[in-house]
């Protein structure tokens, strides 16, 4: 019985690799970024877009109260996938991290800074005893010197750098999607359109504005800004991806 | 990140009045010290230019301004790639604070791949000399970024000052007569070189706590230029 669970430990214990050098603990929690609704970043020449699945699991629930998009500073916003619970801890971490570079250094924090940060404090939960990984994933966008910035954090710590992406469920076939429709030059209506029209090439049913969440971090105010359910909803009707019922009203 | 391994996990969060690359210095200094910032003697000078900034700083070091301790004293050091710092008051609190100031200024470029702006770094030192035991000093200022040409004063209670000119030390009233007339908009770096060279000399003669010559930092985008003369002539 000893020996069994000294053999098995890698599978459980965060810190140790296993024998062909998994970490079985963060693979596990990119599991659980999979099994949460997906989140899209697109990065346009006008700025950076965020798009979140909020599905209702009840028509009770207040559509307001699923966190999926934050704002972590001014001029930088954050979509998660997974866990929303860990995704609140990292979120408080980045804000506190941009309040602190703006308190040091008088200055906005860099979205790469930003983003190296928050993963260096991801990657602490994967070598520290006792600890577990966050099982989310975070899509962070905004604005430096002047440029778009998209990056993505992952259970591991690893940043990447993307033009567009997907993570949570269904993230492959989102993905694919981009992948041929994606055009650098898009401006930024273009960009939520293409983010739109990727999350309702995996979803079964149609849209309500109230299902999705949009926010955009744009070149020219620097500003995160939320789409409300309005703007939303004349996006969905142009690209006609509303629920049926919706348009009969 | 990791200062040791005994499984905790960093909180992560730099305090913005504390140094990232070791500690705080500790000493005593009262708020007597602290008055006496303006009487130690020293005349240091930045001014922006078209082309620049020029910092100038007499070579005395004195005890009180009564006996000259050192007749040889580099005053201005570089800090960053575009940028320099005066040294006035303690001069150990002075050293330290440009040690620090300096690591912090690499330890920025080499993390996030582009260097620290001039605006940052007079925030940091601000910060640093508020918090820190750094207090008995008053050190200029000057640098060229992307943004622009910047002089900064920073004062021994952490406030940092932007201006085109500034002039801080016991031979402050006297330098300051000098830029006053003479200082104007769009000067060329040889232009800004004389005009503040001739402040200095002008505390020289008359202030007991500065002399013995003059070093000119010549600072560009291509970096800082420090010369030091012993003769006044060589460049007025």
């Amino acid at each position: 019985m000893q020996g069994q669970s000294q053999q098995q430990a890698y599978d459980r214990g965060i810190t140790i690799f296993s024998p062909d050098g998994r970490l079985y603990q963060v693979e596990y929690a990119r599991e659980a970024v999979k099994r949460g609704t997906a989140s899209i970043g697109i990065r346009t020449a006008e700025g950076v877009v965020l798009v979140v699945n909020k599905k209702l699991r009840s028509r009770l629930m207040e559509p307001n109260s699923i966190e999926k998009l934050h704002k972590a500073d001014d001029h930088v916003g954050i979509a998660s996938a997974g866990h929303v619970a860990d995704a609140r801890q990292l979120i408080d971490f980045a804000r506190q991290q941009a309040q602190v570079n703006q308190l040091r250094y008088g200055e906005p924090i860099g979205v790469e800074t930003l983003t190296k940060n928050v993963t260096d404090h991801i990657q602490q939960y994967t070598q520290t005893g006792g600890a577990r990984p966050f099982g989310v994933a975070l899509l962070i966008g905004g604005i430096q010197n002047g440029e778009p910035r998209l990056f993505e954090t992952d259970p591991s710590g690893t940043p990447n750098e993307w033009k567009a992406l997907a993570v949570g469920r269904d993230r492959g076939e989102i993905q694919e999607y981009l992948e041929e429709n994606y055009e650098e030059s898009a401006d930024l209506d273009a960009g939520i359109d293409l983010a739109l029209e990727a999350l309702a090439s995996v979803s079964d049913d149609d849209f309500e504005a109230s299902g999705v969440g949009v926010a955009t971090v744009d070149v020219e105010t620097e500003q995160y800004s939320e789409l409300d359910d309005e703007r939303v909803q004349a996006h969905l009707d142009e690209l006609d991806l509303l629920d049926e019922e919706d348009e009969e009203e | 990140m990791h200062d040791n391994f005994n499984n905790t996990i960093d909180s992560g969060l730099a305090n913005p009045a504390e140094p990232e690359v070791g500690e705080m210095p500790t000493n005593d200094h009262s708020l007597d010290d602290l008055e006496n910032v303006n009487k130690t003697g020293t005349t240091t000078v930045g001014l922006a230019t078209a082309e620049g900034v020029i910092i100038a700083t007499d070579m005395r070091a004195s005890l009180g301004g009564r006996f000259v301790s050192n007749k040889n004293v580099q005053k201005v050091e570089q800090i960053h790639d575009t940028a320099a710092l005066t040294l006035v008051g303690s001069v150990g609190g002075a050293q330290s604070f440009i040690s620090s100031l300096r690591a912090e200024a690499n330890l920025y470029e080499a993390r996030r791949g582009e260097p620290m702006s001039i605006n940052a770094l007079a925030t940091l030192a601000g910060n640093f000399a508020r918090g820190g035991p750094f207090f008995a000093i008053h050190p200029i200022l000057g640098g060229v970024d992307e943004e622009g040409h910047h002089v900064y004063s920073i004062d021994p209670a952490g406030g940092v000052v932007a201006d085109d000119y500034t002039v801080t030390g016991s031979g402050m009233q006297i330098a300051y007569g000098v830029l006053e007339q003479e200082y104007e908009e769009g000067l060329s770096n040889e232009e800004g070189k004389t005009i503040a060279a001739r402040s200095v000399k002008s505390a020289v003669e008359r202030d007991t706590g500065s002399g013995n010559g003059v070093f000119l930092a010549e600072i560009t985008t291509d970096g800082v230029d420090i010369r030091g003369h012993k003769d006044f002539d060589d460049v007025i």
